[in-house]
């Protein structure tokens, strides 16, 4: 039984060698060392194993500005393990062929006419790439549990299985996350949020979205549909048919369409703007305010046109949230806006579709 | 602490311009500055900087005194000022205004390879996207890039406190938002920030924390997280919010 059990050290091993080297990029052998806590001659024979199976490749490496030989690099080869990420959006699709080490091989982006089916779509914008990939990933905005859209403000989908339709489209295997939750993924991973354990992704689309990671992991029922919080029980009604959601409260089918301009208007002294974004800034908090005391999240990050919004009346959200929120739950909380911006989903789709092939290896 | 002031006084003659003031910034926190107009922000600053002498009170940094009497001394213990008018030269480039008065020298002439090449790194370590080309004239740069390599120049000297007055002022919606996120990144790098504004919007969109001058006098250090635009306007407005504040509402001592 002790062989099982080596064998099984040495698999863990392995896959932690490869995240290391997949999220930090490449290192000596030396840095891996410390890095993984292990010895050097485990780190030496499982960078071996890896260069064998065609994972891992050494190279000359960087200078360190010292004296003496320059220590070669271990690096990822792009190549031995690709995902294919796609995001889903009202108007368009967009296509990421991204290769181990986080090197992004391929790109494209099409758009997409009123009543095409966007799964078509990505049939013809993944190609024949799509099969060659390990991991398939897409990002699709709106409420997503286990594969199945149960409602999206912005596609109009209600109930639909994304995962079996895109796997009759395009006929490989499919993930599907929502694009709140890829973001966040992504922003942990390869933005600056990792220090973050709880991280909450809000994304602006057409219809809001939240997404909840834990330690940079999507979590099944981390999706939430931020844009139906009612905000004001018997006030405007929704496309979803409540009232008073904070969708329908907060004009968000403007904002969409034109926060750049909402945002300049009251900069330049527009009164009514300026008390519309107030108002806006105001609800969102309100229902931020839900949320963080339902989950706890210790950073939030805005994004998509929430930015915007956030930047422009930053002290309503706040305010709303310190008159919702109880104190220690406020006080460790974390309010930025994300670095990797509109990049953010088809990274973090990506990168879930890693963790996924990581996982397999252990 | 990083940055401890307790008691600050200063007087121009017979006008005490600040009284008492306890102000504490630590590493890695966005502190914002408000008041007035004449509560005695700038002054304040000006004292931090060395530009002012205090007549009472003291600067402690790293929890040791120190007297800071100039500008030099400020910039020795790694304290940097972006002020208002930017003081940047139209006529110099990216590289040359970054290091003016502090330009690295090879022997005789300029290493301007080892110049440009450490002006990218810090750009790039703040995520600055909007500076393509290094080696434009200041002068061709727009009002938000221009606050950016003004805040890049602070950054680049291994300071640990940066002092911002009224960054936003002068800029547009969307340039406002990148110095925003900046000023953000500064200190989630490690570096203190005290931030001056008048805009409560961006001053809530940064801020850890949030001091209130009031008439010369501290009205009030509260958390952002727990404070409200409301309480922050009245603290600006009159010295005090409910139970927050000056006892005293007429600026005079009790």
């Amino acid at each position: 039984m002790a062989r099982t059990g080596t064998e099984e050290l040495r698999r863990r091993n392995r896959a932690a060698l490869l995240e290391q080297l997949h999220r930090h990029g490449p290192q000596t052998r030396a840095e891996l060392t410390e890095a993984l806590g292990l010895n050097r001659s485990t780190i030496g024979a499982l960078a071996t194993d890896l260069a064998e199976s065609g994972h891992l490749q050494e190279t000359t490496g960087r200078s360190t500005g010292s004296a003496g030989r320059p220590s070669t690099l271990v690096e990822c080869v792009p190549k031995a393990a690709t995902v294919a990420a796609v995001e889903i959006r009202a108007r368009s699709v967009r296509f990421a062929l991204v290769g181990l080490g986080g090197e992004v091989l391929e790109r494209t982006e099409s758009g997409l006419d009123e009543d095409a089916d966007p799964m078509d779509a990505v049939a013809v914008i993944t190609g024949g790439t799509a099969a060659e990939a390990i991991e398939a990933v897409a990002a699709v905005p709106g409420l997503v549990d286990a594969g199945v859209v149960a409602h999206s403000t912005e596609l109009g989908w209600a109930g639909r299985d994304a995962s079996a339709d895109l796997e009759a489209a395009t006929g490989r295997e499919w993930r599907v996350v929502d694009t709140a939750t890829a973001a966040a993924v992504g922003e942990w991973s390869r933005g600056d949020a990792h220090e973050s354990t709880k991280l909450l992704y809000l994304h602006g689309g057409r219809g809001l979205t939240a997404g909840l990671v834990i330690e940079g992991r999507a979590q099944r029922g981390g999706s939430i549909q931020l844009g139906h919080i009612v905000v004001k029980p018997g006030g405007l009604e929704c496309a979803c048919g409540l009232l008073g959601c904070l969708e329908a409260e907060m004009e968000a089918f403007a904002y969409t369409e034109d926060i750049e301009h909402a945002t300049a208007a009251a900069g330049l002294g527009d009164a009514a703007a300026r008390d519309r974004l107030r108002r806006a800034g105001q609800d969102l908090g309100r229902a931020l305010g839900a949320v963080v005391t339902a989950t706890g999240p210790d950073e939030i990050l805005f994004g998509g046109w929430l930015r915007e919004l956030y930047l422009s009346a930053a002290a309503p959200v706040r305010s709303a949230l310190a008159e919702t929120t109880l104190p220690h739950l406020r006080s460790k909380l974390r309010l930025r806006t994300p670095v990797l911006g509109e990049e953010g989903p088809l990274i973090g789709a990506a990168e879930a579709g890693f963790a996924a092939v990581i996982d397999r290896m252990r | 602490m990083l940055l401890e002031l307790t008691g600050l006084s200063k007087r121009f003659g017979p006008v005490e311009v600040l009284s008492d003031v306890d102000l504490a910034i630590d590493a890695g926190e966005v502190c914002a500055l408000v008041g007035d107009n004449g509560a005695g922000k700038s002054t304040l600053v000006k004292c931090i900087a060395g530009i002012h002498a205090i007549d009472g009170g003291t600067i402690n940094v790293d929890g040791r005194p120190r007297g800071i009497s100039g500008p030099r001394d400020a910039a020795a213990l790694g304290i940097e000022i972006v002020y208002q008018d930017l003081a940047l030269c139209d006529n110099l480039d990216v590289v040359e205004n970054l290091f003016l008065g502090r330009e690295r020298r090879r022997g005789l002439v300029l290493d301007d390879d080892a110049m440009e090449q450490l002006a990218a790194e810090t750009l790039e370590s703040l995520a600055v996207r909007t500076i393509r080309n290094l080696r434009q004239p200041v002068a061709s740069l727009s009002g938000g890039q221009r606050q950016t390599v003004a805040i890049a120049k602070a950054v680049l000297w291994n300071s640990r406190l940066v002092i911002l007055d009224e960054p936003t002022a002068a800029l547009g919606v969307a340039q406002t938002r990148q110095v925003l996120e900046l000023i953000r990144r500064l200190a989630d790098q490690g570096l203190a920030v005290l931030y001056i504004s008048h805009n409560l919007n961006d001053v809530f969109a940064v801020a850890d924390r949030i001091a209130t001058l009031y008439l010369g006098r501290m009205a009030a250090v509260l958390d952002a997280a727990d404070t409200t635009q409301s309480q922050v306007v009245e603290l600006i407005t009159s010295g005090r919010s409910g139970s927050l504040g000056l006892i005293d509402t007429n600026g005079v001592r009790p």
